[in-house]
């Protein structure tokens, strides 16, 4: 039997937009649905992927999960922490890695993997071995000492993804994991993930790339303007073609129209 | 512990950028210099009058040695006297000539008859005469120096009686009252014009351009206390803070002397050591608060530019109030109450010498007060997804 780390129960999220921001949106509504009543479950060991275009409440619904934003209705259960009435608790158990979150340039990577690990309330020994372990598994170890603003992006986001992990938290939640990496950096990131996996820590990422989903995760849940289409295991999904041949039936199907 | 890394990381921040380090000390030295000069500039237009001789006729042990103590001060000749006219007349055909600078006559038994002086007598008062020539400069300058002098004696003159003065008491603390009351007017704005704009200078650059590149977000996601957070700013912002109006401060306390033209030992004699650590105290209190209010504007704000647009209308208030306090005499014990208008009215008091201490640590506590709420407000706006991830 599966162990259920993570379920999302009727996330709702509304944005009130400003008169500028119904401009872009070219919309004269002042308020915009992001993620709406969206449910899924994700298990202990597994990588969820949360497949969508842009725009469909991919972030949104991370945010959420990570605490960052409050849902307007419903709530997650994050190893069993409710992340509106427990969000303290929740933020210990996940790391999220993000590129809205931004890393000091000013600091070296060794100093503010120290300085986070103590924001988590960690030893210092257990954050000095964790840190030789991630620098190394990364090939950080030779950019330790070199500020964050003077690293290539690549190894900026090494640095950021070893930081959001510093506290070896149970759930890995990842949006846009290969966004902006060559493929040889893009693949240290996807093996890691897949030997997170293989930890038995759980994984849930956002993406808009078929072949990622297909290539790492467990089970796919696939959203469209802030609704869950449809959720399952990879194969119940794919239901033997490709993803991205199911993913435009599935679109057009519910009503989705093609530019 | 948390906090203690939070603290840490923006001393680190800090003493690591000499960039940083520059910002907050050059104000000081800077004011330093350019109060230098301009006291140099100022005075030495004066000390170029060149006193010639200056006759006196008849006797005043009082008024004499003040004037010739005042004609040294502004000319700068140490050896410069008073000379006792012989003849009069040719004293005055030398004033005349412009040979000799002026002529000053004392009534017979001028300052006993001063003493004993009533006006209901109905007698004639007892009378200076002073010769002079005003289209030359030097008596003319002469002149008005005299006069002061005697106008400074005829007030005395008048408070003897009431206060048994005796004369070098009196003189001190004349020279005191004049120096200090010029200074209680201007320094308080001075003063909190300079802690406001070294406040300004790391508060926005830490709090709101921290928001501003996203690296404030990445710290929420831990689980920190959204309030070891807001310390976490404060306390570290506001010891460097301190720092910068120190530098100011001292600048301000080393240069005014020589702006006003007096030394900085007579202007440490003025005040004592406790008038010092007053104000030290009530400059120190009113960091934190400013802080305090600036990390809130720029929690607020999205960006520097933002901020920095905010912090302006805010020093606006923050001047206005503090100029108010120097130049309206302001009573009643609910000035101590609004901030920044009680720090300044305190630091005016203290300059002026009329301070209790009592009214300092009340000034004190009430800003430590007022820093705690905004604390207590910040935590809450960095608790709140429409500030700190609205768009
Ligand atoms: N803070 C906000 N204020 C107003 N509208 C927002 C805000 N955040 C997101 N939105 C809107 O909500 C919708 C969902 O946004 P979201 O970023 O979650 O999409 P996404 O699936 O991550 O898209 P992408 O693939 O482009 O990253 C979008 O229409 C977006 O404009
Ligand atoms: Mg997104």
């Amino acid at each position: 039997m599966k162990e259920e780390i993570v379920r999302a129960e009727g996330l709702r999220k509304t944005f009130s937009l400003s008169k500028k921001q119904q401009k872009i949106e070219k919309t004269h509504q002042a308020m915009k649905v992001a993620v709406d009543g969206l449910s899924f479950s994700a298990y202990r060991g597994e990588i969820y992927g949360l497949l969508g275009p842009n725009g469909a409440g991919k972030t949104t619904t991370l945010r959420m999960l990570s605490t960052l934003i409050r849902p307007d209705e419903g709530d997650a259960f994050l190893c069993g922490k409710s992340i509106v009435k427990e969000a303290q608790a929740v933020r210990d158990c996940i790391g999220f890695m993000t590129g809205e979150l931004k890393l000091e340039s000013f600091f070296t990577p060794d100093y503010l993997f120290d300085f986070f690990g103590m924001m988590h309330g960690m030893a210092k020994d257990a954050v000095a071995e964790r840190k030789r372990e991630l620098f190394h598994r990364f090939g950080i170890d030779r950019f330790a000492g070199v500020r964050v603003g003077d690293l290539s992006s690549g190894m900026k986001q090494k640095v950021s993804l070893v930081i959001s992990i510093v506290h070896d938290p149970e759930i890995v939640i990842f949006d846009e994991p290969t966004n902006g990496l060559d493929v040889l950096t893009a693949k240290v990131v996807t093996d890691f993930l897949a030997e997170l996996r293989g930890m038995g820590k759980s994984v849930i990422l956002s993406t808009h790339i078929f072949s990622l989903v297909e290539k790492l995760c467990d089970r796919v849940g696939v959203i469209v303007e802030g609704k869950m289409l449809r959720e399952g295991s990879l194969a119940e999904i794919m239901d033997g073609r490709s993803l991205e041949e199911r993913f435009f039936e599935l679109y057009l199907a519910t009503g989705g129209v093609l530019q | 512990m948390k906090l203690a890394a939070l603290i840490k990381k923006e001393f680190f921040r800090f003493f690591r950028d000499p960039k940083l380090i520059a910002t907050m000390i050059l104000p000081g030295i800077l004011i330093f210099f350019l109060y230098s000069l301009m006291g140099d500039l100022l005075w030495s237009e004066e000390q170029k009058y060149d006193f010639k001789t200056v006759y006196v006729g008849g006797e005043s042990a009082i008024i004499q040695p003040l004037l010739q103590q005042a004609a040294v001060q502004l000319t700068g000749q140490e050896d410069w006297t008073l000379t006792p006219a012989e003849d009069v007349e040719q004293a005055k055909e030398a004033v005349r000539e412009e040979k000799a600078t002026a002529l000053i006559l004392f009534d017979e038994n001028f300052d006993e008859r001063i003493l004993s002086y009533s006006p209901e007598s109905g007698e004639r008062a007892p009378q200076v005469r002073i010769y002079y020539c005003s289209a030359d400069e030097t008596s003319a300058a002469f002149y008005s120096l005299a006069i002061s002098v005697l106008d400074a004696y005829e007030s005395t003159v008048s408070n003897m009686f009431d206060v048994n003065l005796s004369d070098e008491v009196f003189d001190f603390s004349s020279e005191a009252d004049v120096l200090v009351s010029l200074l209680g007017g201007f320094l308080p704005f001075l003063i909190v014009a300079l802690i406001f704009s070294s406040c300004m200078s790391i508060t926005l650059e830490s709090v709101a351009g921290e928001k501003e590149r996203g690296t404030l977000a990445t710290v929420l996601v831990t689980s920190v206390r959204r309030s070891d957070i807001a310390l976490g700013k404060v306390i570290p912002l506001s010891c460097i803070s301190v720092i910068g109006a120190l530098s100011s401060f001292l600048g301000v306390i080393f240069s005014f002397p020589k702006l006003m033209g007096i030394s900085v030992s007579g202007m440490a004699g003025a005040f004592g050591i406790s008038s010092y650590l007053q104000l030290l105290l009530s400059v120190c209190s009113v960091v934190p608060f400013i802080v305090a209010l600036l990390t809130l504007v720029s929690a607020y704000s999205k960006s520097v530019k933002e901020a920095s647009a905010y912090s302006g209308v805010v020093m606006i208030f923050v001047m206005v109030l503090s100029l108010a306090a120097g130049i309206v005499d302001m009573n009643g014990l609910w000035v101590a109450f609004v901030p920044v208008l009680g720090t300044v009215s305190c630091i005016s008091r203290i300059m002026d010498l009329s301070v209790t201490l009592g009214m300092t640590l009340l000034t004190v506590g009430v800003n430590l007060v007022y820093t705690v709420v905004l604390i207590f407000l910040i935590a809450k706006m960095l608790s709140s997804e429409r500030i700190m991830f609205g768009k």
